[in-house]
């Protein structure tokens, strides 16, 4: 892995020590800074709290965390409308809190128990919720942008002043549903918002041996697409991308594609204890903690008194997980006689 | 994207003039024989009903295939599409078996078993074309990875496809993969507007294809693709750089398809005019004009020339039609590699 090189944010964040800001032109309101600040805590609480889960066996199969990239998650999805679709990937947990998934169920889904989302017959994040303009995810990379492309393609049919948003990692740019599904968007001017969130791991493989250009958003005009890097370490960088791309493709602008560079500071999933990333690149994206960053941020601009406020909110996450935790616990799993249901529609 | 192509950039030198005479003389005796025999394919042994199965071909695009072909070394290996008949040619596969595979007979480069431009020579170095298009590209890459395995250096794969196919998964793929190891291929984009009967604006929503090379961070290139001088300097510097360990390179010849798809499909989707529009653009026409003026031939050389082709177009059409048919107790052999 030598040829592996640390590589940051180079758009969103200003010289000096990495700090979270808020770009020019997006006003939020307190309670909606707090909103960020609840879902992103709550991401990352709720990943810690299944994380012991996993260790007592009570998680059936894989565990995928979003440690590092939760503002990624929950600005894009936070930035949405009502009537928009959205489709995320094994790591977007924070996406599906703020479209209004219980942490409970979440729980549900990951210890396959019969009151989860899929009622014990799928694991993690493999679930949707269409009146939550939720499309489950789809194991094999890149799929989902085509998918999304055709949902896309029927609000345009409709008229509909929405938009569909999904995202892709930077191994999932070389498939060739990314290729195609983009280019379909492209060529019929839909209202795709594609977040390449580049976490800079492929499982083991670095994005530099994933792509040759510089950026992977450099890929874009050869689709004449409109491309951005963002930061998406900071929240309000990823709120504000998100909502300009939103209004653009609202507008008739053709889908947008936004890097967002960011780190997987987990392994792949739980198992991997990712030996293959260099220690120094690890450490350099802790000092890029988007909720330590987002808190500093909320104090420095009076947002809140003290961090104390901060910490209240914490509590309050870490207590309702609790509650949520056992009542998974104490729910069961699902019943033999129910396996041929939900087969067929 | 536009402003960033090298072909806009670079200076308008006429290159014409650098080309070694006999070179010239021999990519327009190609390109014509390429014509020739493409013409008597399409428009008499298919109307015969010699012909077996369909009948593609790439009228009005000889210049592209010829003035990349001519650079070729005898062990570089190319990846032609269903428009390149003058690959074929230039690599030396006889006109006498290309006339059989169209007619189907035993002695047709795949023995009767497959028709028209679906087929390759290895002897040649020519890999078979594949039908799902931009499967060659990835093909291709491998081609170029094994050169880069064996230590090969200076050796390049070529590789040929429309416009249409550049939307494919498999493009992308390849392409990126090359790309990521910087393997000995160059890519070549027949711009022929039409994918089928799908036009560009369907296709794609840039203005110039060949600018998705940035997105993988390699170098392009856009010229006129119905003026061999420029395809001949556009593709002696991209192989120049493959050859050089410099990486792939996207070429885009902007050309038009002067004909349907193939021989049963009469475009009437495409507007008349633009036909008439790009038969002012003939490669042919517009390199004989050209070989005049600069007195590189004369107009009887030029005649002499044709009728050289018609006579090797006739004697390959009367050694295949004498061809047998394949013999049904061959049918299992060539399934597997028979050593």
């Amino acid at each position: 892995m030598s040829t592996a090189k640390p590589s940051t944010p180079e758009a969103g964040s200003p010289a000096g020590p990495w700090r979270v800001t808020c770009p020019e032109g997006l006003a939020l309101d307190r309670l909606e800074q707090l909103e960020l600040y609840h879902d992103m805590v709550l991401n990352r609480l709720l990943e810690e709290r299944l994380g012991v889960l996993y260790r007592q066996n009570h998680v059936i199969g894989g565990l995928y965390r979003s440690l590092g990239q939760e503002a990624c998650s929950v600005g894009s999805a936070w930035a949405l409308e009502d009537g928009d679709f959205l489709a995320p990937m094994i790591r977007n947990l924070g996406s599906l809190l703020v479209r209004g998934v219980r942490p409970v169920d979440v729980i549900a889904q990951y210890c396959a128990r019969a009151i989860g989302p899929t009622g014990g017959r799928d694991l993690n994040l493999h679930f949707g919720d269409v009146s939550r303009g939720l499309v489950a995810p789809i194991s094999v990379l890149g799929a989902l942008i085509p998918v999304m492309a055709g949902i896309a393609l029927e609000m345009w049919m409709h008229g509909r002043p929405n938009v569909a948003l999904t995202y892709i990692g930077d191994g999932g740019t070389s498939t060739t549903d990314f290729h195609e599904g983009l280019n379909f968007a492209a060529v019929r001017r839909l209202p795709l918002i594609l977040i390449v969130e580049n976490n800079q791991w492929a499982y083991s493989t670095h994005v530099s041996k994933q792509c040759r250009a510089k950026n992977l958003v450099d890929k874009a005009p050869g689709y004449g697409v409109h491309g951005e890097i963002v930061d998406g370490n900071n929240v309000l960088a990823m709120v504000d991308v998100v909502r300009r791309a939103r209004a653009r493709c609202v507008d008739g602008g053709g889908p947008v594609m936004i890097e967002a560079r960011t780190f997987r500071r987990k392994g792949h999933a739980e198992h991997d204890d990712a030996g293959y990333v260099p220690a120094g690149m690890r450490a350099q994206w802790e000092a890029r903690d988007p909720i330590v960053g987002y808190r500093r941020y909320l104090v420095e601009a009076g947002v809140v008194a003290g961090e104390s406020e901060l910490d209240a909110i914490d509590d309050e996450i870490r207590a309702s997980l609790e509650r949520d935790a056992e009542t998974v616990l104490a729910a069961p799993f699902p019943d033999a006689s129910t396996l041929t249901e939900d087969v067929y529609g | 994207m536009a402003e960033r192509s090298t072909a806009r950039r670079r200076k308008k030198v006429d290159e014409g003039a650098s080309i070694p005479v006999e070179t010239r003389i021999e990519m327009l005796h190609y390109m014509k024989l390429t014509r020739e025999i493409e013409y008597r394919i399409e428009r008499v042994l298919y109307r015969q009903g010699k012909i077996v199965g369909g009948v593609y071909v790439g009228r009005g695009q000889e210049a592209i295939s010829v003035g990349t072909a001519i650079h070729m070394r005898e062990d570089d290996v190319v990846a032609p599409s269903h428009r390149d008949m003058g690959v074929f040619l230039m690599r030396g596969v006889s006109p006498r078996r290309i006339i059989a595979q169209y007619m189907g007979r035993a002695t047709g480069l795949t023995k009767g078993r497959d028709g028209n431009m679906h087929m390759g020579d290895m002897n040649h170095n020519v890999i078979a074309f594949v039908s799902h298009l931009a499967d060659n590209v990835p093909v291709s890459a491998g081609v170029a990875l094994a050169f880069w395995i064996r230590g090969e250096t200076g050796r390049v794969a070529l590789c040929y496809h429309g416009e249409g196919a550049t939307s494919r998964g498999d493009w992308h793929e390849g392409i990126n993969f090359a790309s990521i190891r910087k393997l000995p291929v160059v890519y070549f984009i027949n711009n022929n507007q039409y994918a089928y009967s799908t036009p560009q604006n369907l296709s794609y929503a840039v203005e110039h294809v060949a600018s998705r090379a940035e997105g993988y961070g390699l170098p392009w290139e856009v010229v006129d693709g119905n003026d061999i001088v420029a395809v001949y300097g556009a593709a002696r510097r991209a192989i120049d750089r493959a050859r050089e360990g410099a990486g792939p390179t996207l070429v885009e010849f902007r050309t038009f398809r002067m004909t349907g798809h193939s021989a049963h499909d009469d475009a009437g989707y495409v507007p008349p005019e633009r036909f008439e529009e790009w038969k002012k653009k003939d490669p042919i026409a517009r390199f004989e004009k050209r070989l005049l003026e600069e007195g590189v031939v004369t107009k009887e050389k030029i005649e002499a020339m044709q009728e050289e082709c018609v006579r090797i177009v006739d004697d390959a059409v009367e050694w295949a039609e004498r061809q047998p048919w394949p013999d049904p107790k061959d049918l299992t052999r060539d399934v597997y590699y028979e050593g």
